[in-house]
């Protein structure tokens, strides 16, 4: 969908050779931290921002070269891109005059958004959950081969964010290409399959939610045992790493939980480790699998860009 | 919609990538819905859909019900009150009767630069862009809606102004028919005028993409500062201020020559200009500027 990608702004660059696509049948999520150029990327491949540099397509067209760009893409940007003083359905229909579209097709999308009940009143009196609503009604008009959305979430209530992930989920069902940007890694992992991550314009990662989740490492066992040095000679194997964080708590009542140490252990899981210590008859006072913090693991990630970012200057000021 | 021959398969095994059209043939191999027919954006559908924009909004109709009462208003009252004793053989009785436009314009103007500059403040811009993401044939469809519905009703205004108004003009100096020579020719002129003027406005909307800026560019830069360039000394200011809008419309209006002015067919080619010249600029703005 993207190739080379580039968006400046007189000496400040947003999107910065951006090369990426985004396949059929599943939800990609399109994550960065605020500012990271997801806005003007999802822009770019409208046809709504010019690229500095590269090519944004869609089904290998740009978005304008369409003959009904409605058909091809359905769009949420902004939450609001309507006239305040006009209604739903005159919003709506006033969009698929362009296309030819059917009125039945907008009474259609206003049912399946569950706005028909206001569809004549004016928009202006609109929550923000259900200015959201109209905006992707007004996306799925078309009914569009591919679906771009742009923090569809935010400002959502608890039931608005849960018909999102419903909605995201059975237009991928569907074979359609959702393309989705969220700034909120846990939301990304409960909706998308595949992540496109971008920080500073650039492209950090493109994988799907499970490599990412293996590739962070973030899978550990803490063990807590007296005969820490004996466990550790009993789980070596290749593959797993043992880390101990000291002493156990300074609260320790009896000599033994004194004496114990905390081992943090990647590469094998609890059971395993469970097992092999009753083989060998060694005690474990606490055994915790601790999950990967998808959350954590993005923002190392970005932090990582950022920091990547800034010794590159100090590098380029030294040579 | 969807009647779609839902596949078995799995949706993401195949091949066939984003560029597979939503539902394209039997062979398509993941389940998405059909369409009973194929879309397309055509120049005759942007301008239904800016018809029916224009016309969902309440500014419309507010704006040009403003222009015609006040014109009508007005112009019943200059009728009305108008005395036989005084000599006003040398006032021009279409510009008399339709003396009401002075403030009707900016009603028209205003319009114009909501159809255009309103967009943008609004966001709605946004989803126009995408829907005709060519762009062009949108601002084509917006001036040519705006220019038919105030063409028609500025039309209706003056002949309806000037017939009111001689109701009570009958055995004064300004007694006239519409068949007595320059009346028709004025009432339609001013009716052409004002629909120029606002395209004007229209595309100044388009081009400053903001409704304040776009009403000060139009207020001082079409009416007044050509007021001000006139009260200069110097005659080539004078002959070029005769064919600025404002001056324009006048004597397009006016049923006889004004002195000093334009004469009504230069003051109309004129006029276009200045509208096609104002609609260029927002063609090339809105190629070339992100939305």
């Amino acid at each position: 969908m993207a190739t080379g990608l580039t968006k400046r702004y007189g000496d400040r660059t947003v999107v910065d050779d951006l090369t990426f696509t985004v396949g059929p049948g599943t939800v990609t999520g399109f994550l960065g931290p605020n500012g990271a150029g997801k806005s003007t990327t999802m822009r770019m491949l409208l046809g709504l921002d010019a690229p500095t540099r590269g090519r944004a397509t869609i089904g290998g067209r740009p978005y304008a070269a369409h003959p009904a760009p409605l058909q091809e893409v359905g769009a949420l940007l902004e939450a609001r891109s309507v006239h305040p003083g006009r209604s739903a359905h005159d919003h709506l229909l006033a969009l698929a005059h362009t296309h030819g579209i059917p009125r039945r097709r907008v009474d259609e999308v206003l049912e399946l958004t569950g706005l028909s009940g206001v569809a004549r009143r004016r928009v202006k009196g609109f929550s923000l959950g259900m200015g959201q609503r109209l905006g992707i009604a007004a996306a799925l008009l078309g009914d569009p081969g591919t679906v771009i959305l742009d923090e569809p979430v935010n400002g959502l209530d608890p039931e608005g964010v849960l018909w999102i992930r419903n909605l995201l989920k059975s237009l991928a069902a569907e074979g359609r290409t959702v393309f989705v940007s969220s700034h909120l890694m846990s939301e990304m992992a409960l909706t998308a399959d595949h992540l496109v991550i971008i920080g500073g314009g650039r492209l950090l990662a493109d994988t799907s939610v499970t490599d990412f989740v293996r590739a962070s490492g973030q899978d550990f066992v803490t063990v807590v045992t007296p005969q820490a040095a004996r466990l550790r000679d009993l789980l070596a194997a290749p593959g797993v790493e043992i880390g101990s964080s000291g002493s156990a708590a300074a609260g320790a009542r009896t000599s033994a939980e004194a004496l114990a140490e905390t081992l943090e252990i990647r590469g094998m899981d609890a059971a395993h480790i469970g097992r092999t210590a009753a083989a060998h008859s060694v005690p474990l006072f606490e055994l915790t699998p601790r999950i990967a913090s998808l959350e954590q693991a993005f923002m190392d990630l970005t932090r990582d860009a950022v920091e990547y970012r800034t010794s590159t200057a100090l590098e380029g000021a030294k040579a | 919609m969807s009647t779609g021959t839902a596949g078995t398969d799995s949706p993401t095994g195949t091949g066939t990538g984003t560029s597979a059209p939503p539902g394209t043939g039997e062979g398509a191999a993941f389940p998405l819905p059909r369409h009973p027919r194929t879309y397309e954006v055509t120049q005759a559908r942007v301008l239904r859909s800016e018809w029916h924009k224009l016309w969902s909004v309440r500014s419309t109709w507010i704006t040009l019900l403003t222009a015609s009462a006040l014109t009508l208003a007005i112009g019943l009252t200059m009728g009305a009150t108008y005395g036989t004793e005084g000599d006003d053989a040398g006032l021009d009785t279409v510009i008399m009767t339709l003396i009401g436009i002075q403030l009707a314009q900016i009603a028209y103007v205003v319009l114009g630069i909501l159809v255009t500059a309103g967009e943008y403040g609004t966001g709605m811009v946004r989803a126009s862009m995408t829907a005709v993401p060519r762009r062009l044939p949108a601002l084509w469809a917006k001036a040519a809606v705006f220019a038919a519905v105030v063409l028609a009703v500025a039309l209706a205004t003056a002949f309806a102004t000037f017939l009111g108004a001689q109701l009570f003009l009958a055995g004064t100096g300004q007694q006239a028919s519409l068949g007595d020579p320059g009346i028709a020719r004025g009432l339609a002129g001013n009716a052409v005028g004002l629909t120029l003027l606002g395209l004007l406005a229209l595309g100044l909307g388009a081009s400053t993409r903001s409704v304040p800026a776009a009403i000060g560019a139009v207020v001082g830069g079409v009416m007044i500062l050509p007021e001000v360039l006139g009260m200069l000394p110097y005659d080539f200011v004078g002959n070029a201020v005769r064919y600025f809008p404002i001056r324009a419309l006048d004597a397009v209006t006016s049923a006889r020559p004004i002195p000093d002015a334009a004469s009504p067919g230069a003051a109309l080619l004129a006029l276009a200009l200045w509208a096609a010249g104002s609609l260029a600029l927002a063609a090339l703005t809105l190629r070339r500027r992100d939305v």
